[in-house]
């Protein structure tokens, strides 16, 4: 799911600045923390955290994921809305609202829901509760950012008191993903909804759910004030309250949590690391992010519908090189769309990397890269552009490096950087044929970026029936490993015809003070009621 | 005569609201996209939100269309925020009324006195040194004032905090210090500039000569000059006024401040035409009543001028 930071273009100039300011820093401020202590060695004092402040890297204009769908978005409700089921640490789906869930043939489920669930003002939840957000968050209209993740949703009923019963159109084995928080269901009350005519997950309706957390002030493009509830049937967290603040701006981000104004930061940005690690009373973590990174084609631009062009282009990328140098190593060099971790239903992390590796892959190799730009309809070269967010800087970095190893090509590239909701728009547009795909998953769902690129309706315009064919029977399969298998034929199949140019897994880097521990802190942590799983360190 | 301005501002009013609306119709960037996401859409989807903000309609139907509402008082909704955009604007006002007001403070009471001392010092050391001060405010882009402010008045010495709007009252002024002295430092300068440069010109006009060769006290001659430059001053500092509004954007996107500024950059990178309309209407409005003010003081500050009006 995208990522909404708001990039500046004056902020180009601001890191000399910054990096004169840090180096002063250093200068008077004591030493820096190496080998501070990872969440996982703290020791937990058990006491209780008044207040636990936070600094997000966006700006958020409204709490509803069915509205804004940012990854930030779905951060900050994680602690305050649930969906029938959840994500754990380790990726496996797990009960939320639902106790049990049962599917009874290839496209109705059948869900229990707790006795104990709440909504934070008191009321039980209803099975008529569940089914009217799940039609909500169906409802393009409605809920414009998630409703095309429910595309296979056909009905909901209350088949019970506390049952509900989902059919979907046709067989899909990702749909119970898309029915946890992190997918597109986060169930409210109706009476809630109707209160204010929908527009919930505004600065006068907050947002109402049954998580761990409940919304007491929202101000957009300002904070968010989470305070704890008792009414999740989960416990009462040891964080008594949890505020959010966005702070767009990543030079004030990292002056804030020099002056101690910060417990967690999320989204450090790479090329600012060396100065959050020097940051005393605190350390930064890095964790996969269940991000793809890749080179983005459109087949209707040509040159780019010829394959030899895009394999050429895909050859002159020198994967290994700009992460190892310009993500500093905390990314990890793509094979494939699909992510190791994605694969968390049936392989192990090991298992599931031996897996994709064996997928062939478009290796760095200029010599390979002339050969076939030679053999295509462009063997003198040709002029385009390549167009990156400028929350993106290390895009911008790896499209510069493949400007230069294409121009031995006889390719004039053009890099250009333009605000995120810019660039969001050349996608698919049918005018740049090269670009970036840059893609946060939330659910881990292995399908979810393949069937969005390759699949119907896809950015690239790609017509593949086999392509289809594959994904469609992905979606019937009923075991994890066979799914797999046929994704993996797919991931294959992309390979040999260049159609998206896998570049790197990211990893997120994120700051917490010594003051605060995380239980457990894996790429699924923050989509989870994450504020359950702080702790007050023992220093 | 004031009728006659007034008629003149809803013109150009009129003229603004349909330039800012082309223009952001035109602008790179797609209001579908930005809702939902970088997803798959399915084409019923799309359909649908294309029809829900009437973006299928010719370009100049939406523009009436806005226009019928706006004249009867219905600015719409924000389409980022879900909300009617009278309240988002109102939310925010205060924020930046309060920024803009501070900041223009600060730069009165530092440039005007400064423009004066360096006016009546000219070529001396204090005078250079003004000269200076006013050219760094001048040269500096404000937000390299705003993190070198951010860096030593809230890190290195952690006086003033370093992000938000603060809790509301006092400690929402307090937020605001730092802010407020980046915005001042670039208008400041100007201002501190025009003063200098106004004054000068009085004190080296004949009538000053004839005053001092009548054997007028030397402060009396400067008194005298300061009122016959007061209309250059007075008109500069109506003019670096309306600068603040614009610097409001890049000063609130640093200091994290929700106002005005910030919501503007987000509703034009957004595509929001409801708020960037409203918006922009809104500063235009500001602007042509500050122009108006500063003509009627010239009423008050020149009896020429007064007297012009009266013999009408």
């Amino acid at each position: 799911m995208r990522s909404t930071p708001f990039p500046r273009p004056w902020r180009r100039f601001a890191p000399a600045l910054i990096v004169a300011a840090a180096l002063i820093l250093t200068g008077c401020s004591g030493g820096s923390d190496d080998g501070a202590p990872a969440s996982a060695e703290l020791g937990d004092t058990g006491a209780e955290l008044e207040t636990v402040r936070v600094g997000l890297a966006a700006s958020l204009a409204n709490l509803y994921i069915g509205q804004e769908g940012g990854i930030n978005n779905y951060w900050v409700a994680a602690n305050v809305q649930e969906g029938l089921l959840g994500i754990d640490a380790d990726g496996k789906l797990v009960p939320a609202l639902a106790s049990s869930w049962e599917q009874t043939d290839a496209t109705t489920y059948v869900f229990t829901l707790r006795d104990d669930a709440k909504f934070q003002n008191g009321d039980p939840v209803t099975a008529d509760d569940v089914v009217f957000s799940l039609n909500a968050a169906a409802d393009p209209t409605l809920s414009p950012s998630t409703a095309s993740y429910l595309y296979t949703f056909d009905s909901a009923t209350a088949s019970g008191s506390r049952e509900v019963t989902v059919r979907t159109t046709e067989p899909d084995a990702a749909f119970l993903t898309t029915l946890t928080n992190a997918g597109s269901l986060v169930v409210t009350q109706q009476q809630f909804w109707d209160k204010y005519g929908g527009a919930i997950g505004t600065s006068d309706s907050l947002l109402l759910g049954t998580g761990p957390y409940k919304v007491t002030e929202f101000q957009p493009d300002s904070h968010v004030i989470l305070d704890r509830v008792d009414t999740w049937w989960g416990g009462l967290p040891k964080v008594k309250q949890i505020r959010i603040d966005f702070i767009p701006d990543e030079n004030t981000r990292l002056l804030a949590a020099q002056n101690g104004d910060l417990d967690v930061a999320l989204s450090v940005p790479l090329k600012q690391l060396p100065q959050w690690e020097e940051l005393s009373g605190g350390r930064v973590e890095s964790v996969d992010d269940l991000s793809y990174t890749g080179l983005f084609f459109d087949l209707s631009v040509p040159p780019f519908d010829d394959p030899k062009v895009r394999e050429a282009v895909a050859s002159a990328m020198d994967r290994e090189t700009i992460v190892d140098k310009v993500l500093r190593g905390n990314g990890e060099v793509a094979n494939t769309i699909m992510s190791p971790p994605s694969l968390a239903a049936a392989y192990g992390g090991d298992q599931a990397r031996d897996l994709l590796m064996r997928v062939p892959a478009h290796d760095f190799d200029l010599a390979r890269a002339k050969e076939l730009l030679a053999e295509s309809t462009e063997a003198d070269g040709f002029e385009t552009t390549i167009t990156y967010p400028s929350a993106g800087s290390q895009l911008g970095t790896a499209a510069q490096a493949l400007a230069e190893n294409l121009k031995q090509l006889g390719i004039t590239l053009r890099v250009r950087e333009v605000p995120t909701e810019e660039w969001l728009a050349t996608i698919g547009d049918g005018q740049h044929g090269l670009g970036f795909m840059w893609y946060f998953s939330t659910t881990g769902d292995p399908a979810e970026i393949s069937s969005y690129l390759l699949g119907e309706g896809n950015p690239s315009h790609i017509a593949d029936a086999d392509a289809l064919e594959l994904i469609s029977k992905a979606g019937a399969a009923t075991e994890p490993a066979a799914r797999i298998d046929l994704l993996v034929e797919l991931e294959t199949l992309n390979a040999e015809n260049t159609y998206a140019a896998p570049l790197w897994w990211g990893r997120s880097l994120t700051f917490f003070s010594d003051a605060v521990g995380v239980r457990t802190f894996t790429p699924y942590t923050f989509i989870g009621p994450w504020g359950n799983q702080l702790f007050a360190a023992a220093q | 005569m004031i009728v006659v301005r007034l008629f003149g501002v809803l013109a150009i009013l009129l003229v603004i609201s349909f330039l800012t609306f082309s223009l952001v119709y035109l602008a790179p960037g797609d209001l579908v996209k930005n809702l939902l996401g970088n997803r798959p859409a399915s084409p019923e989807a799309v359909a649908a939100i294309r029809a829900q903000y009437h973006l299928d309609d010719p370009f100049l139907l939406r523009y009436l269309d806005w226009l019928g509402s706006a004249i009867r008082g219905d600015f719409g909704q924000s389409i980022r925020l879900q909300q009617p955009v009278s309240t988002v604007i109102g939310d925010r006002l205060p924020n930046t009324l309060a920024l803009v007001a501070l900041a223009f403070l600060i730069a009165l009471a530092t440039a005007i006195p400064l423009g004066i001392l360096s006016a009546a010092r000219e070529g001396r050391f204090s005078d250079s040194l003004a000269s200076l001060l006013s050219l760094i405010g001048l040269s500096a882009p404000s937000f390299a004032i705003a993190l070198l402010l951010l860096y030593v008045f809230a890190t290195l010495l952690p006086i003033f905090p370093a992000y938000g709007a603060g809790s509301g009252g006092f400690d929402t002024l307090w937020h605001l210090v730092l802010p407020a002295v980046a915005l001042a430092a670039g208008i400041g300068a100007i201002l501190m500039r025009l003063t200098r440069a106004a004054l000068l010109r009085e004190l080296q006009s004949d009538a000053t000569t004839f005053a001092r060769a009548r054997g007028l006290r030397e402060a009396d001659v400067q008194v005298a000059a300061l009122r016959a430059a007061a209309i250059p001053i007075v008109t500069s500092a109506g003019l670096v006024l309306t600068f603040i509004v614009g610097g409001t954007i890049i000063v609130e996107s640093v200091f994290a401040l929700p106002g005005l500024g910030s919501l503007l950059q987000q509703a034009v990178q957004f595509k929001d035409l409801p708020v960037v309309q409203a918006l922009t209407l809104l500063i235009a409005a500001v602007i042509a009543v500050i122009t108006i003010l500063i003509d009627l003081s010239y009423l008050v500050l020149d009896p020429r001028v007064r007297a012009k009006g009266l013999n009408r």
